[in-house]
């Protein structure tokens, strides 16, 4: 593993406060500074957060999973345009893993954006995982805050397609799109365990390759409702631009429902309550790794535990509630 | 593994025409391969959408490969355009066919370092590792 590089220069100039102002004023040079601020995890990323946090809330928030190489990023790339055809502002945020050998990243999915170009309206960020599981960076849904902040109307969430992304983005997104491709030959076209519950919209991708109709079907044979929502099977040829209207009109469809129904402020406090119970946690680690009381009273435990004084459980419940040790 | 923080963040882009981006393929991985995080955009890249994506991906340092011969005006370009943009600390490094007589031109220009056929991979890696610590 490297030793850490400080804060990149730039950052370091430029305060919070300056960098937020900016932000709020549309600028994308302070978005980027403050979204590697809260990448890097750097003393001032707190400050900036709490200073955005007011600013959020209205950007439509769209998850993109599916397993690798089946068109996300080419699905992304249509849309965008399509909605700033629409005179929306789009943001997005595109996860690519980490190499847990290497610590480095090639992060590729602008190849397949880089029909957008210098539009005003766009930002596109790519991120590493760098170590979070999941499929999605640690970072990934502040960045999203930050895109908000900056006045994007939707922002696009690609994750990295594999592992447990799904359902970590279905917790996270205001609408999931999973996306799937039709196999060719005799293959059996069955989803992966779960898929089949997370989406909102399904998207059969590569529809120009044929062999599609097997999959929509299946898919419309399986799909049960969420949240009341009977999720839409649409078939896309990305790199032909074919079925992108139709994409567009079902995530429109989506959004109106979430808000029609309030169940777009159930899953507001759905995403709190992991988010709040995600950050306790890592308080929590970082605490008792400290030279703080509590990180000495932790080590104490340990060695406890370790000579078999006390059990992991009892030490955890000592470790939160050191004078009520009873309490569960 | 613990989720690592701070990363030293290239990226690498082809302006100009000319199709061919191993070279630049073949740089990417092994800038990964050290540890840093490289953003590639692929082909055929005008130096408002290169200095547009080093601006929204905050990196240290760009790194150019050409090799249609029109260095000379795309490498500068990207350097001029990242001062009107208030980036002008985002370093840029120049790669490609450039022939000898170019470099000391580009140098003046503000391309920081560039890097002929046949630079050792060691040499670049170490050139962007500076560049990510804030030399
Ligand atoms: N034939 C065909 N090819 C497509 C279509 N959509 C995407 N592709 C191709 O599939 C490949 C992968 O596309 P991407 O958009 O990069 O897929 P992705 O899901 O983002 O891939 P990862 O980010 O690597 O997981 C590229 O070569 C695309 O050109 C499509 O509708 N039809
Ligand atoms: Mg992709």
């Amino acid at each position: 593993m490297r030793e850490a590089v400080p804060a990149r220069k730039g950052a370091a100039h430029d305060s919070v406060s300056d960098l937020v102002d900016d932000l709020l004023a549309g600028n994308k040079r302070a978005a980027a500074k403050l979204i590697s601020l809260i990448e890097d995890d750097e003393p001032e990323a707190t400050d900036a957060l709490a200073r955005i946090f007011p600013h959020t809330g209205r950007a439509h928030v769209v998850g993109f999973t599916g397993p690798p190489g089946v068109g996300k990023s080419s699905l992304i790339n249509r849309l965008v345009r399509k909605y700033r055809s629409r005179d929306r502002k789009v943001g997005v945020v595109a996860v690519d893993p980490t190499s847990p050998y290497t610590g480095g990243a090639v992060l590729g999915d602008r190849i397949r954006m880089a029909d957008t170009g210098v539009d005003p309206g766009v930002f596109i960020r790519s991120m590493a995982t760098r170590g979070h599981a999941g499929g999605l960076a640690l970072a990934t849904f502040d960045a999203v805050r930050v895109l908000d902040a900056l006045g994007m109307d939707i922002v696009f969430v690609e994750t990295v397609g594999a592992g447990q992304s799904e359902v970590e983005i279905a917790t996270r997104a205001h609408t999931t799109v999973v996306v799937e491709m039709p196999m060719t030959g005799d293959a059996v076209q069955t989803m992966k365990a779960g898929i089949l519950e997370i989406g909102d919209v399904y998207v059969v991708n590569k529809a120009d390759l044929g062999n599609e109709d097997v999959l929509v079907a299946n898919l419309k044979f399986q799909l049960t409702a969420r949240d009341g929502w009977i999720p839409s099977v649409i078939r896309t040829a990305a790199t032909e631009g074919r079925g992108i209207d139709e994409l567009a009109d079902a995530l429109d469809r989506h959004a109106a429902y979430l808000d029609q129904t309030g169940f777009r402020a159930k899953r507001e406090v759905a995403r709190a309550r992991l988010e709040i119970l995600e950050n306790a946690q890592r308080l929590l680690s970082r605490r008792v790794a400290n030279r703080s009381r509590m990180g000495r009273a932790f080590d104490a435990l340990a060695e406890d535990v370790a000579a078999r004084r006390l059990d992991p459980h009892a030490a955890a419940r000592k470790l939160l509630w050191p004078t009520r040790p009873r309490e569960k | 593994m613990i989720p690592i923080a701070k990363k030293i963040r290239v990226l690498i882009a082809k302006p100009g025409l000319d199709g061919h981006d191993r070279g630049a393929k073949v740089v990417a991985r092994a800038l990964r391969d050290a540890g840093m995080e490289v953003i590639y955009t692929g082909l055929r890249q005008t130096p408002e959408d290169i200095v547009e994506a080093a601006i929204q991906e905050d990196v240290d340092a760009i790194g150019l490969s050409c090799l249609s011969g029109a260095h000379m005006t795309l490498f500068p370009e990207v350097v001029k355009l990242l001062k009107k943009r208030k980036s002008g600390d985002i370093l840029v490094a120049g790669g490609g066919i450039i022939p000898e007589e170019d470099v000391p031109k580009l140098k003046k220009a503000g391309i920081k370092v560039v890097f002929g056929p046949g630079t050792p991979l060691r040499d670049i890696v170490a050139f962007f590792e500076t560049a990510g610590k804030g030399a």
